[in-house]
């Protein structure tokens, strides 16, 4: 029985991992900060329990090193960070800390400890920054535009040298956006069909987010984490791009998560002034408020991921149009106390 | 008078800086580690001046670089201190990480929280590392980055968290992308160096043989007395930006070891490839006040591989056509020039070691 380490098995991606591990017959360890945050997606995703919980934090390198020896896990999936890019600005050296410096503990953990164990990280379509409004591939040129970024930069190329120079075998996956009912909630899509689900049942009035015009890359969670486990089962290890191919703005997936809780939404201004307002009553529902907005922000993301196509075979099937649906629908499940599909 | 602070005050380009600045007028304070050991050579003969003033502190100690700075309010911070040793990075990466990335974030961020974005100009000694395996040749401040060592990675680190800052807040903070640039001044375990070093010791008898890691490596070599100038000018533009820094031309280790021999009075021919490549003693020029204790036939290079490193860097050429268009910055020292300045003082600290030990002293430092 193959064994697996995710770091940051509470958080979206580990969970939906976890989950297809265990069901691919792995014997899954997860380690997560201390306490109970996000014991709720795995009781969503039925598997509470049945993941080894383990004591590994990414600022401690001397528990990383025992966490490996004890368990020689065949896969080790890093998903642990301080994954939210606003916040980093406000934090950046611990964002440093656990994204940059903890993968450093980590693979150097790993090249002493089990140099065999095969390693994915985490990457992020933020690298790409302000590297205009061309599709990304594995070969175009990163410009980060925050700390998060930064921080993540450091991690992507930190695992290509232990790739290169200590012949690991590490692989970076750069995950565009990646949506699911089982998504954070102060990340915008999240916030979003919480926010719909709340006005739908009359339990709020509005939601205030920032920058409207930003494009994304939407994709869904699930998905993705397949794509990660087909980067470990290769011949040779490598990075890949991970996305849909298509560019929406964040209006457009307010406007589709409103029209599917039944809500028609027309939008009204511009820049600060700009408002969401209810077609059928003219309430304003959203609103703009500059908290949101980011000190440098990123115009616009969108990957090609036909790499990951062609040598993994994997393609998404989910895409933006139902994606909101999708998480409108858990939303409002969750509010009648029913049971979630994911 | 304006006031600068220089991180890794005591390295070869603090020493270098620190003379500019104060030639200039500047009121130069300088953050040094407290180690066992000795680390203020290259700084020795500054010691003492009036308007230079020296601090303890850390690039890993938030709290010290914040009240330093909040005392100091410099005008102009150089941020030169770093593990700056690319094959020590294989074995300590965290450190490097801590020291050389996220240190550059410290002194960024406290200048953001003290409020003085304004005021403090920031200057980053980015490197030629950044391109590792080179994307295109030369290399310019448009080339894409291909670190190869946790040394490089940290260090890309320090050069996109102050674009980072720049473009986020504002700041008046620029990366200078130095290549190789060298010196008498230059840490012993450099390549440059301890070729220089070996090659006054074999001169005099007092090394056998010096081992090497690849000299097929083409680097961009320049003199650290005029990189510093460029730093300098970096950070009296009107606009923040970043430069790359380096000569535009290009020569093997291999060159430069010929180039050391040929200073001390030893002419070499190669022979061998591989591993198994040799620098033999084909002729021996006699020098003034110089006792040759080489013969031709001798082997005095070898190759070692453990001075390989585990993922290399073979070739760095820079084009410096934006830094002398922009800054009116070009070198002022040739390879050559550089090379001899090298080799000549290390010949003369070889002849002194030789004197030492000749007169029963023993302990003095070899290697």
């Amino acid at each position: 029985m193959k064994k697996a380490l995710i770091t940051g098995y509470r958080g979206q991606d580990g969970a939906y991992l976890s989950k297809f591990l265990l069901e691919k017959g792995y014997e899954v360890y997860g380690a997560d900060r201390a306490g109970d945050s996000g014991q709720w997606r795995l009781r969503e995703l039925g598997i509470e329990g049945r993941v080894k919980e383990t004591a590994l934090d990414l600022l401690e390198a001397s528990n990383i090193s025992n966490a490996l020896e004890q368990i020689q896990p065949d896969e080790i999936y890093n998903f642990a960070a301080q994954s939210f890019v606003l916040v980093s600005f406000a934090q950046p050296v611990l964002t440093a800390e656990i994204n940059a410096v903890g993968v450093a503990r980590l693979l150097e953990a790993v090249r002493r400890t089990c140099p065999k164990t095969r390693f994915f990280q985490a990457s992020t379509a933020e690298l790409f920054g302000s590297t205009g409004s061309a599709q990304k591939n594995e070969t175009t040129d990163f410009h980060p535009r925050s700390p998060y970024a930064v921080s993540k930069l450091y991690a992507h190329w930190l695992t290509v040298n232990y790739r290169q120079a200590q012949g690991m075998y590490a692989c970076n996956g750069i995950l565009f956006n990646h949506e699911s009912p089982l998504r954070g909630e102060e990340f915008i899509t999240r916030k979003i069909t919480i926010a719909v689900a709340r006005i739908k049942k009359g339990l709020q009035e509005t939601v205030a987010v920032g920058n409207l015009d930003a494009l994304r890359d939407w994709g869904y969670a699930k998905e993705y984490v397949e794509a990660m486990w087909l980067m470990l089962q290769q011949p040779s290890a490598d990075d890949y791009i991970l996305a849909t191919g298509e560019v929406h703005p964040v209006r457009d997936f307010i406007t589709k998560a409103f029209a599917a809780a039944g809500i028609r939404l027309e939008w009204q201004g511009k820049g600060l002034d700009e408002k969401g307002v209810d077609a059928a009553t003219g309430k304003v529902r959203v609103e703009i408020s500059k908290e949101f907005y980011r000190p440098a922000d990123v115009k616009e993301l969108v990957g090609d991921a036909s790499k990951a196509k062609r040598v993994l075979g994997w393609e998404p099937k989910i895409k933006f149009n139902d994606l909101a649906a999708l998480m409108m629908d858990a939303e409002l499940k969750r509010l009648e106390n029913k049971k979630v599909d994911l | 008078m304006k006031t600068a602070l220089i991180t890794g005050i005591t390295g070869q380009d603090g020493s270098y800086l620190t003379e500019l600045l104060l030639n200039k007028g500047y009121e130069v304070h300088g953050i040094r580690r407290r180690a066992a050991s000795f680390n203020m050579a290259r700084i020795s003969h500054l010691v003492g001046h009036k308007r230079l003033k020296l601090h303890y502190g850390d690039l890993t100690d938030s709290t010290n670089l914040t009240r330093l700075i909040a005392e100091i309010k410099p005008d102009e911070i150089y941020n030169l201190g770093a593990q700056s040793h690319v094959a020590v990075s294989f074995d300590e990466p965290e450190y490097t990480a801590d020291c050389d990335g996220l240190g550059t974030m410290r002194l960024l961020e406290a200048v953001r929280l003290l409020g003085l974005t304004r005021k403090t100009r920031i200057y980053q000694a980015s490197t030629s590392e950044l391109y590792g395996k080179v994307r295109e040749i030369p290399q310019s401040e448009t080339t894409p980055f291909h670190p190869r060592s946790p040394y490089g990675v940290a260090k890309m680190y320090a050069f996109w968290i102050t674009v980072n800052y720049r473009e986020s807040y504002d700041m008046f903070a620029c990366n200078g992308i130095l290549f190789n640039h060298e010196s008498p001044l230059r840490g012993d375990e450099f390549v440059t160096r301890k070729i220089t070093r070996a090659m006054g010791r074999i001169a005099l008898g007092d090394q056998k043989c010096l081992y090497m890691g690849n000299m097929n490596s083409l680097r961009d070599w320049g003199h650290a007395r005029d990189y510093v100038r460029a730093m300098w000018l970096i950070l009296q533009q009107k606009k923040a930006d970043d430069f790359v820094i380096a000569t535009g031309k290009q020569y093997s280790v291999r060159k430069f070891i010929e180039v050391a021999a040929a200073e001390v009075g030893i002419t070499i021919a190669w022979k061998g490839k591989g591993t198994a490549e040799t620098g033999v003693v084909k002729a021996v020029k006699a020098l003034p006040g110089v006792e040759h204790q080489v013969k031709p036939g001798d082997v005095i290079v070898r190759v070692d591989p453990k001075f390989y490193r585990p993922a290399e860097v073979e070739t760095l050429l820079g084009n410096p056509a934006k830094s002398k268009r922009v800054l009116g910055w070009k070198p002022e020292v040739t390879f050559e020039g550089l090379v001899k300045e090298m080799a000549a003082s290390d010949l003369k600290l070889a002849q002194s070691e030789h004197m030492l030990r000749k007169s029963g002293y023993s302990g003095v430092k070899s290697c």
